[in-house]
């Protein structure tokens, strides 16, 4: 008995108890960031392509993707275990789907025929099948050894030539117009011709497609070359098919952006209110009511955020501003609908209690001897807070910018009414005058996430799409945190408090 | 405790109040934190200029508090009530035609702990004069090392000017403190326990720059110890419970005190 009371009076139990609460945390932290990271990045690589012939003679081209064990309960309640494996074949246009589900009983054989191709297209998806005819330049090429090498000679010419057309719109000459029309009927010459697993022979314009390969003969370090450039190309390409295929620069930039934005106004807001609240204000009922406030500011969803944005920035603001200086526009609004200027005040308002409350505690963290010296030496006030109490508060200013980001660019609903959009037309920084373009819409990852994972058409296709761009946001939240996180320390080695 | 005393005063010179121009002067001088609480009662001194002078008495004794009215520390407690007169150079400091940043320009501060700024040290030293409006930066550089000088800090920091202050040892701290409310070219220097919190080697480089700067400044200095005011000072107040006791040269009121308080109290019989 009393071996058990001295256990509980040292507090062992308690040591246990607090150990294992860590070790949960770090459990959940691990397998999350795990999950993420696994499902993000194996996307990318460049899996072998399998030719499956079922016992009834289907056949199947397709990329192995998951694969599942069904338990069906027999009338005599006995359970019989069906294996079954889930194809992603694509040829979307052809077959109606993009995956097949198969059981494995059913099938005959799998083999991996070393010219089997993956085609990546503009539209529709995936396209897995054999070249078996290049057509460009005039010529024909049928011979099994060079199709690939001239599929993607083909490639590139009808991607010059598209370029060339390009060109040419943006010039705007009224003669290039039958040079565009010449360009036009060339770049459709530009055929190849696809047999797909089934046997039947699709010819295709090469302009619509991204590009092609053969897994199947590629070694490892082909596959690495080609994962790393599936990688870049994700980051910093521009979406297709309603965002489930291609890159996600424009999220990207949007995000930083906006977070950018954000942080530029609602540091110097919540740094004044700060200062005010403590150096100003006659301490008493009054400042303790607004200081309660302030705190549960924080505690308000962000929906809330985002209604008020709504109707305060963009409606009464927004809708001001075009009355009075865009008024030859109106019925179309300018500033009058959710743009990245009022999305990115929606969220300084959403972040300024956190600023105000860390550079709250970073000014009273100011050793009162400071200010007292610098009073003494015939500072006024303001010469004392300036020279004083913000230089030395800086700190505490950059940690409520970490965490005001960190809140931040992780929010969606607020956003949703404000401005983002699933795909904008033009990035809100551009190189046409004036350059920044605060009205415009803009698109976030964290919307995207929403967006490609539950709202798109194709909701199968679109997963591993949702997990790399929940990474890149995580990757993106983190790297601007350490960035402020850097800053933080450059300033406290500065301003280390005087003491001996 | 007596004998030491009587050491530190044989080579102290008599001084005669009656001869000195007064620069600070207060005036049935009652001073609350609140307005139960009554501070400083009914004070009434006249400090003299260009010498040293050194509150003494027990903790709680209102002397630092009296000090901090001299250029208007205690404005900012909120709840304070102070009633009477302070005249420094014969004006009334709490009237409204006194610029507090003028009066505090003219009646520079030495706190008990050092304070130096994060900053370095010449930005430390040039920092009064700034907020002042001093903008040249030839003629700051002549008020940093002047004052530097000043405060025997010269010959020690004049290589590593821009390091931080926070570097210095607290001895030398304390001294950059000093050489700060120098720079600012004041009157009167107010020092509130300054050797309080440093060891013996670096109190005494504290007191030797008290000693050189009477010549051109009136300091008056609070002190827990009875031996640095009788080696530093040439008048000292001694006060208990918001009063002034008993105010006199030095060396008259260690060796032949009016008051038995003072007697009491010199001798280690309390505080």
């Amino acid at each position: 008995m009393n071996s058990l009371k001295e256990y509980f009076r040292k507090g062992d139990p308690y040591v246990l108890l607090s150990s294992l609460g860590l070790i949960l945390s770090l459990v959940m932290v691990v397998f999350f960031v795990g999950i993420i990271l696994v499902k993000g990045l194996s996307i990318f690589w460049p899996s072998d392509v399998e030719l499956v012939q079922l016992k009834d003679g289907t056949k199947y081209l397709g990329e192995l993707w998951s694969s599942e064990e069904n338990k069906i309960t027999n009338p005599d309640h006995s359970i019989n275990v069906v294996p079954k494996v889930q194809y992603k074949t694509g040829n979307r246009d052809i077959y109606g789907f993009d995956f097949k589900w198969i059981d494995k009983s059913e099938i005959e054989s799998i083999s991996n025929p070393a010219d089997a191709t993956v085609f990546e297209r503009k539209e529709y998806g995936n396209f897995y099948g054999f070249i078996k005819k290049v057509a460009f330049k005039g010529k024909e090429y049928t011979k099994n050894n060079e199709l690939f090498d001239k599929a993607t000679e083909a490639l590139d010419y009808s991607e010059n030539l598209v370029e060339k057309q390009a060109d040419l719109m943006k010039s705007g000459n009224p003669d290039a117009e039958d040079k565009i029309e010449k360009l036009n009927a060339e770049i459709s010459s530009i055929q190849i011709l696809i047999e797909s697993a089934d046997g039947s022979l699709n010819t295709f314009s090469l302009s619509k497609f991204v590009g092609f390969y053969q897994p199947n003969q590629m070694n490892l370090f082909e596959k690495s070359i080609h994962y790393l450039l599936n990688i870049w190309t994700f980051i910093s390409g521009e979406p297709r098919e309603s965002n489930t295929e291609g890159g996600v620069f424009p999220a990207i930039f949007g995000t930083v952006m906006m977070v950018i934005l954000m942080s530029v106004l609602v540091v110097p807001f919540g740094v004044l209110a700060a200062v005010y609240l403590n150096e100003y204000a006659k301490q008493g009922l009054l400042t303790r009511i607004i200081r309660l406030s302030v705190n549960n500011l924080a505690g308000v969803p962000s929906i809330v955020y985002g209604i008020f944005g709504l109707g305060f920035f963009i409606y009464m603001i927004g809708g001001s501003i075009d009355t009075f200086f865009f008024s030859e526009k109106l019925p179309e609004p300018t500033y009058g609908t959710g743009g990245i200027l009022w999305a990115s005040l929606t969220l300084a308002l959403l972040t300024l209690p956190v600023v105000v409350v860390a550079t709250e505690e970073g000014i009273l963290a100011v050793p009162k001897a400071n200010k007292e010296g610098a009073l003494a030496l015939g500072a006024t006030k303001w010469q004392m807070i300036r020279k004083i109490v913000l230089p030395n508060a800086a700190p505490g200013i950059l940690t409520g910018l970490i965490l005001a980001i960190s809140r931040g660019a992780g929010e969606v609903a607020p956003l949703m009414i404000t401005g983002v959009v699933k795909l904008a037309p033009a990035m809100p920084l551009d190189t046409i005058f004036p350059f920044f373009h605060p009205d415009r819409k803009f698109m976030h990852l964290g919307f995207h996430i929403y967006d490609v994972g539950f709202q798109s058409p194709n909701v199968e296709a679109a997963v591993p799409m949702v997990y790399s761009t929940a990474l890149l946001l995580i990757i993106i939240v983190v790297f601007l945190n350490l960035l402020a996180i850097f800053l933080r320390n450059k300033m406290r080695k500065k301003y280390k408090s005087a003491s001996f | 405790m007596v004998v030491n005393i009587k050491s530190s005063l044989s080579n102290l010179q008599q001084n005669d109040i009656q001869n000195e121009k007064i620069i600070i002067e207060t005036r049935n001088l009652d001073f609350y934190y609140t307005s139960e609480k009554k501070s400083l009662i009914n004070v009434n001194i006249q400090i003299p200029e260009k010498k040293v002078t050194a509150f003494i008495g027990p903790s709680g004794c209102g002397k630092s508090t009296l000090l901090r009215n001299f250029n208007r520390m205690n404005d900012l407690i909120p709840g304070i009530k102070l009633e009477g007169q302070i005249l420094i150079e014969g004006q009334d400091i709490f009237d409204k035609s006194v610029r507090l940043e003028d009066l505090r320009k003219k009646v520079g501060m030495v706190f008990q702990k050092s304070n130096p700024f994060p900053m370095s040290i010449w930005e430390n030293v040039a920092f009064g004069p700034k907020v002042n409006g001093e903008t040249n930066s030839g003629t700051l550089n002549e008020m940093v090392e002047s004052a530097l000088k000043q405060a025997d800090l010269w010959k020690e920091v004049k290589d590593r000017l821009t390091d931080s202050a926070l570097d210095l040892s607290g001895g030398q701290q304390q001294r950059l403190c000093i050489a700060r409310a120098l720079a600012n070219k004041p009157d009167i220097i107010l020092m509130d326990e300054p050797a309080s919190a440093l060891d013996p080697i670096s109190t005494g480089k504290i007191e030797e720059t008290i000693e050189e700067l009477k010549s051109n400044y009136t300091v008056v200095i609070v002190t827990h110890n009875m031996q640095q005011a009788a080696r530093v000072s040439d008048y000292t107040a001694f006060m208990m419970v918001g009063e002034l006791i008993e105010f006199n040269d030095t060396k008259t009121l260690f060796t032949t005190p009016e008051k038995k308080l003072t007697e009491e109290y010199i001798t280690g019989r309390f505080g």
